[in-house]
């Protein structure tokens, strides 16, 4: 029996695998890009890549409503069901956004395990300090907290206004989508 | 042959192609409905002349105001330019106009093109921040009257705003300084009003950005804006998306007169805003 199941595992691994391999991940990419063009957002200029199992988009700019927001230098996204993750590296920010919070943004880190199915986590680390975020899937909740940098502190008071700050120190952010 | 048919090897082997061959077909399957192609920004390149304003009334009136000026020559010939005010100023060297009036009577002001005379000073130039008048044969220059600019620029628009809203070109001097302070603080643009775009009948694309809500003490009010207000293009710009509208906020620093248009009651008004 225990060996039955030990099969069925590996050849479903391996199923899983080789599905992603085949994925045509691009294609994927492409659809996506069609979706959320319908809310504004454009993915311009960047250079697409296809890893096999990951996939890799660089210098990527993102236009909001046909306003450069953000500039990523590299994003890489592994999709494989159980565990998905994107990773951004090297953000910088529209400076229309300057007077809001700094503009360099080192990563952002997204992920997904069915481990936490109703939960999607982010972490970021840039200019502003360090945040961590999350997304209730069953509620439409989003919790942030960020711990704020020197500068944040310092120049970026009007913005932090809107958080709510801990005796700790950590600045936390509350909201839920209606739906 | 037949034992090698037997082996578990062959059959691990033949598994696993027929799992390659399933997941290769899932993904041709997939790949027939997925777009083969990405999305990729295409922004129509507006035409962006330099904003150019020329007064016709100046034109068409020149025979008249020239009358008047050699009347004033005649009468008026012993106005010394220390008692004249240069109030505003607009153009090149050799074209444009310039604002004056008299140190006596400030709120009576002249409209001078290059060549014009005004109490028997003759306007030779535009500078920066002068004009050059001639007279004689010796030439004065007379300095941009800067003399508390702030209170200058509030007093113009809270006294002369309401009659010219009902001019087809209405111009305001807006000060660098104000423009720095809602730089800085754009919470504060906000908070004075509001602006929502208006979708052209189609809902594709954008017809311009309406006035939702102005607060009345604001210095968007006194600038000549109006609940209502339509704003349809900016230094010769339609404003058909965020991105026009994003494209002149962020070269605001190096423009020097800012014409906006608005349709205001089905009229389309012309509001020039001159950056001191």
């Amino acid at each position: 029996m225990v060996n039955k199941i030990s099969k069925f595992t590996a050849y479903t691994l391996f199923f899983l695998l080789a599905l992603m391999y085949f994925t045509p991940k691009l294609s994927l990419y492409y659809f996506v890009e069609h979706q959320i063009k319908k809310y504004g957002v454009i993915i311009d200029d960047e250079v697409v890549v296809d890893n096999g199992l990951s996939l890799s988009i660089y210098d990527a700019k993102v236009n909001v409503k046909s306003i450069e927001s953000v500039k990523i230098k590299d994003t890489q996204i592994q999709l494989f069901g159980f565990f998905n993750s994107v990773s951004l590296r090297g953000l910088e920010l529209s400076s229309v956004a300057a007077s809001l919070v700094p503009t360099k943004v080192e990563s952002v880190d997204i992920s997904y395990n069915i481990f936490q199915p109703l939960n999607l986590n982010a972490q970021a680390v840039g200019e502003f300090g360090e945040a961590d975020a999350s997304f209730d899937f069953l509620d439409f909740a989003i919790h942030l907290e960020l711990h704020p940098s020197q500068k944040m502190l310092r120049d970026y008071r009007q913005t932090l206004s809107n958080l709510k700050k801990s005796k700790e120190g950590v600045y936390t952010y509350d909201k839920t989508i209606k739906h | 042959m037949i034992k090698l048919s037997n082996t578990k090897l062959l059959s691990i082997t033949t598994r696993l192609l027929v799992l390659v061959l399933i997941a290769k077909s899932i993904s041709l399957a997939l790949m027939w409905f997925m777009p083969s192609d990405g999305v990729s920004l295409s922004v129509k390149k507006s035409f962006q002349p330099k904003y150019q304003r020329v007064d016709f009334r100046n034109m068409l009136n020149a025979n008249t105001s020239t009358t008047k000026v050699a009347q004033n020559l005649f009468s008026g010939g012993g106005i010394s330019i220390t008692n004249m005010l240069l109030k505003g100023l607009y153009g090149t060297k050799e074209s444009g106009f310039v604002i004056v009036a008299l140190k006596s009577t400030p709120t009576k002001t002249t409209i001078l093109s290059v060549g014009e005379v005004f109490s028997g000073y003759k306007l030779v130039s535009i500078e920066q921040s002068s004009a050059t008048f001639s007279k004689d044969g010796a030439k004065f220059i007379l300095l941009l009257d800067s003399s508390k600019p702030k209170d200058t620029h509030v007093n113009s628009s809270n006294t002369a705003a309401p009659e010219l809203y009902d001019e087809p070109i209405v111009q305001q001097v807006v000060t660098r300084k104000d423009i720095e302070y809602y730089a800085k603080n754009p919470k504060q643009i906000w908070k004075e009003i509001s602006i929502y775009e208006i979708k052209t009948k189609d809902k594709k694309g954008i017809k311009g950005f309406k006035v939702t809500r102005i607060d009345p003490k604001s210095r968007f009010a006194t600038m000549g804006l109006q609940k209502g207000d339509l704003i349809i293009k900016a230094n010769n710009v339609k404003l058909k998306s965020y991105r026009d509208a994003l494209d002149l906020y962020t070269k605001i620093d190096k423009i020097d007169v800012i014409q906006i248009v608005v349709i205001r009651n089905g009229v389309e008004k012309e509001i020039v805003y001159e950056i001191n």
